[in-house]
């Protein structure tokens, strides 16, 4: 269990949640610390991470290279460029050091491209029709999440509406449609349209960047719970924040390449930042917001079932019902399906004995991956409160005070009767 | 030949205790899958020109009581026998594996069904009542010992019930032997009696309460849900499946039959009490909060169709009535298999606490599908089994009755709500994150229910090969015995063919 960090000298909280709260305080997570929570974060991290890998290279590709192709058929058989793409953030490419491993796409990423589920080498259209393949559906829904929820990205969004990102995304249309008189003709008929659709590429470059540094960060946690490295669940969040401290300044950018020529649509000058133009609008947008999926579920708008208002949006995994699959806010089925593909064999043993084993395995994938994302949500808030707020050793009470207030106003948005923070301290939810 | 469908069972259910445990099952299966295929066998042989009794069988037992020995088959009664070694057979097979001791069980089920076709088989009525009256008490252990919580309650209930009824229709029987003066109870004797109509009518007055216990009909039917929602699973296929078919084919069989001027004064009251059973038991069924509750009250308001097709009295109405009886016990095996199923890995039965079992992965999506096809079979959905059973008693009887006709078109509606109540709550709907932790259903599991359900698709497909074994005992027993060749030679009866019709 995680050792109390400070001595209280507030009175017990009188939150709904305030044994979590205590939790929060003490320096742990969201996620109760037990040796299965822990086996499944990080087992979860590590099949997350894998199609992440893929993830960030092919929205970077889109972003990069298809840019506003007409016909973008062939926008997820992304170029071996892009697929060996070093990660500028792992290994030496990164400076300072800050993640260890290889930099190169993982090896169960190529093996799956190359053979798909069917374990063979076949031509790619055949992988991809037969489901043989990286969903790359979750990756854009996650997209539009964040381009849609305006309101939780103000900085980059306004930028968006800039004459100088105008002006770089016309230039890059012209560019683009220099020999296609027909889109030029368009484009003249349509320039909103045109520049909404950059916009749009403008995030799918800067969730690519956000994954870029994601993946090598799940990957070595993953390393590390396989050398003994994370004595619980704590360890593990703090590991998050620190990753998060140590990458929050990287720059957000969008480049199109065009014939070659790079096209700075949102050059790396304009100061935008990996933790507040990416993280934190990732966090709000994917975990707690995104929108209504129609699933196995339907929703009705004309019936209010559907917030009039996008802040009271609260669709993300944090309150995803993963019993009737694909009813959450994000088509979680399609990720579940691709972590399936990549599961460690501890994880995936974990699987067979509980529930129905193979088949309802993506249901547990599922439960696994909502523990794993109120791991990931602990160690934003925590780092949040260390950035904004004050340590939690600290002696002042006024501090402690407003640690705790900060704590409460987070754990509020999870009182919720949709929200899963109750179900994912008990050890029976699967 | 008849006989081995009675010892064959009999004989089988002593020989189990000689088996090792693990093989009883197997053994039981073996002994109940022997008659089924002697039962299709017969089916095979049964000459469907010859309109009177086949493969009978004769002994002279006791005289002096007028009990003989006497076994045959017509079309009823071969479409009985057939579902009751049916039934039998997917009965034991839906028995849980583990089931506490085993032999005594499987020994008492095939008693059961040994029993029940003695019964259908015997051609002597107070040999019926022998049967009759033997079946009770294995059915009495089966739900004392096997039974839910208040399985000793239910026990006794039927018991009570079920001896009341044997005692009326035995006064029955000897009140047509005593006042017919008939020197023993063999049915062809009975129908050379001759009774003046007040008699008929004070002999059917036991007989309707006696077999009106067993369908049942209403009031009659307390003992019915009771019994029905404490027995376990087989047993209760049993019962709803089979047993039940005892009243109905008693009342045609020795009420209908041999009493037809006297039947014919209560028809108008029949048909009238037959369509109240319909509403009455569509409409309670509406209110019940728990899946097999509900299910039994479906049971009793289909049974009102039979009766007010056997009030009709026509060739076309009494050929519904036959067809209704196998489709009814078809329909009612597939519904207890599928909420026993439930009720084994949800935990419970409480419309209330279920929901959101057609969820692909973590729910029962296959069980969900065939209650969605049970549901619409019992509610006449055209295609399926009781589509054409039900429409024909409607054609047979509305000459007659239209007004009684019409409340039990009427009563398929509400069959329809009740049904669409239960499915709506139970399978679909958002799945409780709380209790949606069920074990998965095995393909052993599925698998009587998924025999019944083609049963019910084909025979729903092609009615014909259900309808044409009751016509020719629909014709016979209209005018029993010596005036069956002119009675064939009705062109009014001969026009309302059901194979005429469904051509």
């Amino acid at each position: 269990m995680t050792a109390t960090l400070i001595k209280p000298t507030l009175p017990p909280s009188t939150h709904p949640f305030a044994d979590i709260i205590h939790r929060l305080e003490a320096g742990g997570s969201m996620l109760p610390d037990t040796p299965e929570n822990l086996k499944q974060i990080i087992g979860i991290y590590k099949a997350y991470a894998v199609p992440m890998d893929f993830y960030w290279r092919d929205l970077l590709y889109i972003g990069e290279q298809v840019f506003l192709n007409p016909l973008p058929f062939f926008k997820y058989f992304i170029s071996k460029e892009y697929l060996q793409r070093p990660n500028d953030y792992a290994c030496a490419n990164c400076s300072p050091l800050i993640l260890r491993g290889e930099a190169v796409v993982h090896p169960e990423l190529m093996y799956f491209i190359e053979k798909g589920e069917a374990g063979r080498k076949l031509p790619k259209i055949m992988h991809h029709l037969w489901h043989g393949r990286v969903n790359m559906e979750f990756a854009e829904a996650c997209m539009r999440s964040m381009f849609w929820h305006k309101d939780i990205n103000p900085r980059f969004n306004d930028y968006l509406y800039t004459d100088t990102y105008k002006a770089a995304a016309d230039k890059a249309i012209r560019a683009y449609f220099k020999r296609n008189p027909v889109m030029m003709g368009l484009y003249k008929l349509f320039p909103e349209m045109f520049l909404e659709k950059v916009r749009e590429l403008s995030y799918y470059a800067n969730l690519g960047l956000f994954w870029e540094v994601m993946a090598p960060v799940f990957f070595e946690m993953s390393d590390i719970y396989d050398e003994g490295g994370f004595a619980g669940v704590p360890d593990a969040m703090d590991f998050l924040v620190n990753g998060i401290f140590a990458v929050a300044g990287r720059p957000i950018y969008h480049h199109a390449y065009i014939n070659g020529e790079c096209f700075e649509i949102i050059p790396k000058s304009a100061g935008f930042t990996w933790l507040y133009e990416a993280a934190l609008p990732y966090v709000e947008a994917i975990f707690y917001r995104t929108a209504p999926f129609r699933g196995t579920k339907s929703y009705n708008a004309q019936a209010k079932q559907v917030p009039a208002e996008q802040q009271n949006f609260h669709y993300g995994i944090l309150y995803a019902d993963l019993f009737p699959v694909g009813s959450a806010g994000i088509p979680p089925t399609l990720l579940m399906q691709d972590m399936t593909h990549f599961l460690p064999d501890y994880l995936l043993e974990t699987y067979q004995e509980h529930g129905r084993g193979e088949d309802d395995l993506l249901n547990q994938v599922g439960v696994t991956f909502q523990r794993s994302m109120y791991n990931v949500t602990s160690a934003v808030i925590q780092a949040l409160r260390c950035a904004l707020l004050y340590p939690l050793d600290d002696t002042n009470p006024e501090h402690l005070k407003a640690n705790r207030e900060f704590f409460e106003q987070n754990l509020d948005r999870f009182t919720r009767p949709e929200a899963r923070l109750k179900e994912i301290q008990k050890q029976k939810y699967r | 030949m008849l006989s081995l469908l009675i010892c064959l069972p009999v004989i089988g259910s002593a020989l189990l205790f000689a088996l090792p445990e693990k093989y009883v099952r197997l053994g039981a299966l073996t002994v109940s899958g022997l008659s089924l295929l002697w039962t299709a066998w017969l089916f095979t042989q049964y000459d469907m020109t010859d309109l009177g009794f086949q493969f009978t069988e004769h002994l002279t037992w006791l005289p002096a009581l007028g009990l003989n020995y006497t076994l045959g088959l017509d079309g009823l009664g071969l479409l009985m026998v057939g579902l009751n070694a049916f039934l039998g057979w997917i009965a034991i097979y839906t028995t849980a594996a583990d089931v506490e001791r085993p032999k005594l069980f499987y020994a008492l089920m095939l008693i059961v069904s040994g029993a029940v076709a003695g019964a259908f088989l015997a051609q002597n009525f107070l040999l019926f009542f022998f049967f009759y009256e033997v079946e009770l008490v294995p059915l009495y252990l089966l739900i004392s010992i096997w039974g839910g919580e208040k399985r000793g309650y239910a026990a006794t209930k039927f018991l009570l019930y079920t001896a009341l009824s044997g005692a009326l229709i035995l006064a029955g029987a000897l009140g047509m032997v005593w006042l017919g003066e008939a020197a023993n109870f063999d049915y062809e004797t009975l129908t050379q009696i001759d009774l003046s109509v007040s008699y008929q009518v004070l002999l059917l007055v036991p007989l309707l309460f006696g077999f009106g216990i067993k369908i049942p009909l209403i009031p009659l039917h307390t003992w019915l849900p009771d019994t029905y929602v404490e027995s376990s699973t087989p047993v209760a296929i049993l019962l709803g499946g089979v047993l039940a078919k005892l009243g109905t084919y008693g009342l045609l069989r020795f009420g209908f039959s041999l009493l037809s001027d006297g039947w014919q004064v209560l028809a108008p009251g029949l048909a009238v009490w037959g369509s109240i059973t319909v509403i009455y038991g569509a409409l309670v069924a509406i209110a019940q909060q728990d899946i097999k509750r509900m299910v039994a009250y479906s049971s009793i308001g289909h049974m009102g169709f039979i009766l007010l097709g056997a009030a009709a009295g026509n060739t076309l109405s009494l050929s519904g009535s036959i067809a209704q009886m196998a489709s009814h016990g078809v329909i009612l095996a597939i519904l207890f298999a599928l909420v026993g199923i439930i009720e084994k890995k949800v935990g419970t039965r409480e419309l209330s606490a279920l929901n959101g079992l057609m969820n692909p992965i973590r729910g029962l999506p296959v069980i969900s599908a065939l209650l969605v096809m049970g549901g619409m079979a019992s509610a006449g959905i055209p295609g399926l089994i009781n589509f054409a059973a039900e429409f024909i008693v409607f054609q047979g009887s509305f000459r007659q009755f239209p007004a009684q006709t019409l409340i039990c078109v009427i009563g398929t509606g509400l069959t329809a709500v009740y049904f669409v109540i239960l499915l709506n709550r139970t399978c679909f709907g958002r799945l409780d994150n709380e209790r949606a932790y069920f074990p998965k259903v095995t393909i052993g599991e599925k698998m009587p229910a998924y025999v019944l359900a083609v049963v019910i698709v084909v025979l729903g497909l092609q009615p014909g090969w259900l309808l044409r074994w009751g016509e020719p005992t629909a014709v016979r027993i209209i005018i029993p015995t010596t005036k069956v060749e002119a009675a064939t030679e009705q062109p009014a009866i001969a026009s309302l063919s059901p194979e005429v019709l469904l051509q």
